[in-house]
């Protein structure tokens, strides 16, 4: 036990934990011993997927906030909001706390999702010399807020379903709808199937140079 | 020295990979990976009987909470209602499948399963279902509950409903409905059950 240091790693004790059910098993083994789910030492094609799924879902983004995302009919009046346009009459009406909770949830957060998990994907494609451990920090905050983005759409789901007299007071969705809810989609499969112990072998081997 | 000695006394960190030598802990402890925070494990405090009320409270707020009215809305003398499901379905309807079908699956579907997934579990291991068929059964449920569980997105929803309520408050009179007070005791329901739940503990049952 003596030879384990601060930085030793699983894989180079010969041992590797289940992704499903966190055991540890000895890497000869194709499938965990508890669970039967197959096991990876490291994934390495999971940076490609990751990228992939981030650039499509950053491509994505820009019809999501450009094209509307609701139509409102108000006594014949036809009105179109974007996520942006939309939030913006929440300010005018005077409703601040709702219109920051929409903001946060529908703008803020698939914006920081996009941008750090750029910054991620980056530093260990590239081996940026950017603190691992701020970067894994920044990856467990977008894990866990990306789901807040769901808000909107549900939103929506009630408004359309609620709202539905006719001419006099309508409301439907609009083509925004479904690039947010690819967005959401995508940047959290992003996350998802990325092998974060990729960042920190990085780490070492590039600490072995010196 | 062979890994065999060490798998006992070590543990490794899901996001990097760390070994980190196991410690006692006491009761609502979590322990860190020193290296990047990720959470390693804890102390389970499973009561599989407090698991089974909650599993139970929630399954009887689930059909209410999702087929009542959540919202009225009151306009020129008319009233309309929605529930959660009339929700999705009119976004389906409008030619917005995706968006619909992300509604169901997070706001009834996974919830429900959620549910389910570990009442079954508890019932298993409550009446000690050793049979070659229920360890196969055991294993698949855990296997999808960390999935499931993130597929499940009462929280949100619960917030989605208010924010509706100030956001239409400015063209109609709104009032909230029996559905919402049944999906409310649902979310307090899933929320305790997955404060209470813990998948590796329920692993080890399977080590038995
Ligand atoms: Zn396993």
């Amino acid at each position: 036990m003596n030879n384990l240091t601060q930085t030793t790693q699983g894989k180079e004790i010969g041992l590797t934990s289940c992704h499903t059910c966190y055991m540890l098993n000895k890497q000869e083994q194709s499938h965990c011993s508890r669970c039967d789910n197959a096991l990876s030492v490291r994934h390495h094609h999971s940076l490609q997927q990751s990228w992939a799924l981030l650039i499509t879902a950053a491509i994505l983004l820009i019809p999501a906030n450009i094209y509307p995302i609701t139509m409102l009919i108000d006594r014949g009046n036809i009105r179109h909001d974007t996520i942006f346009s939309g939030i913006a009459h929440l300010v005018h009406t005077g409703m601040f706390p709702i219109a920051i909770i929409l903001f946060t949830a529908s703008i803020l957060v698939p914006l920081l999702k996009i941008v750090g998990l750029t910054v991620y994907l980056t530093a260990i494609s590239f081996r940026l010399p950017i603190s691992k451990k701020k970067l894994m920090l920044g990856f467990h905050i977008i894990e866990w807020i990306g789901r807040w983005s769901m808000l909107d759409l549900f939103v929506i789901s009630i408004t359309v379903a609620l709202v539905n007299m006719g001419q006099l007071l309508d409301a439907k969705p609009a083509p925004a709808a479904t690039a947010f809810a690819l967005v959401i989609l995508l940047t959290q499969l992003a996350a998802k199937v990325l092998d974060t112990r990729l960042l920190w072998d990085r780490l070492e081997s590039k600490d072995d140079t010196h | 020295m062979g890994s065999d000695c060490i798998k006992d006394s070590v543990t490794l960190c899901h996001s990097c990979d760390l070994v980190v030598t196991k410690r006692a802990l006491p009761s609502g402890v979590r322990a860190l990976c020193p290296r990047c925070n990720t959470v390693l494990y804890d102390t389970p405090y499973c009561s599989i009987n407090g698991m089974l009320a909650l599993c139970i409270t929630a399954l009887i707020c689930f059909t209410p909470a999702n087929f009542f009215p959540i919202l009225e809305l009151h306009f020129l003398g008319s009233v309309r209602t929605t529930t959660i499901i009339e929700g999705a379905l009119a976004v389906y309807d409008e030619g917005y499948w995706l968006v619909g079908i992300a509604v169901i699956i997070t706001a009834i579907i996974a919830p429900g399963i959620l549910i389910i997934s570990i009442l079954s579990q508890i019932l298993i291991i409550k009446y000690r279902l050793h049979s070659p068929f229920f360890r196969r059964q055991l294993k698949r449920l855990l296997g999808y509950q960390h999935f499931v569980s993130q597929l499940t997105m009462l929280e949100i929803y619960l917030i989605s409903i208010l924010v509706t309520v100030f956001n239409l408050s400015d063209f109609a009179d709104i009032f909230l409905g029996l559905g919402t007070f049944c999906f409310i005791l649902l979310f307090i329901a899933t929320l305790f059950l997955q404060r209470e739940y813990n998948v590796e503990h329920m692993w080890s049952f399977l080590d038995e």
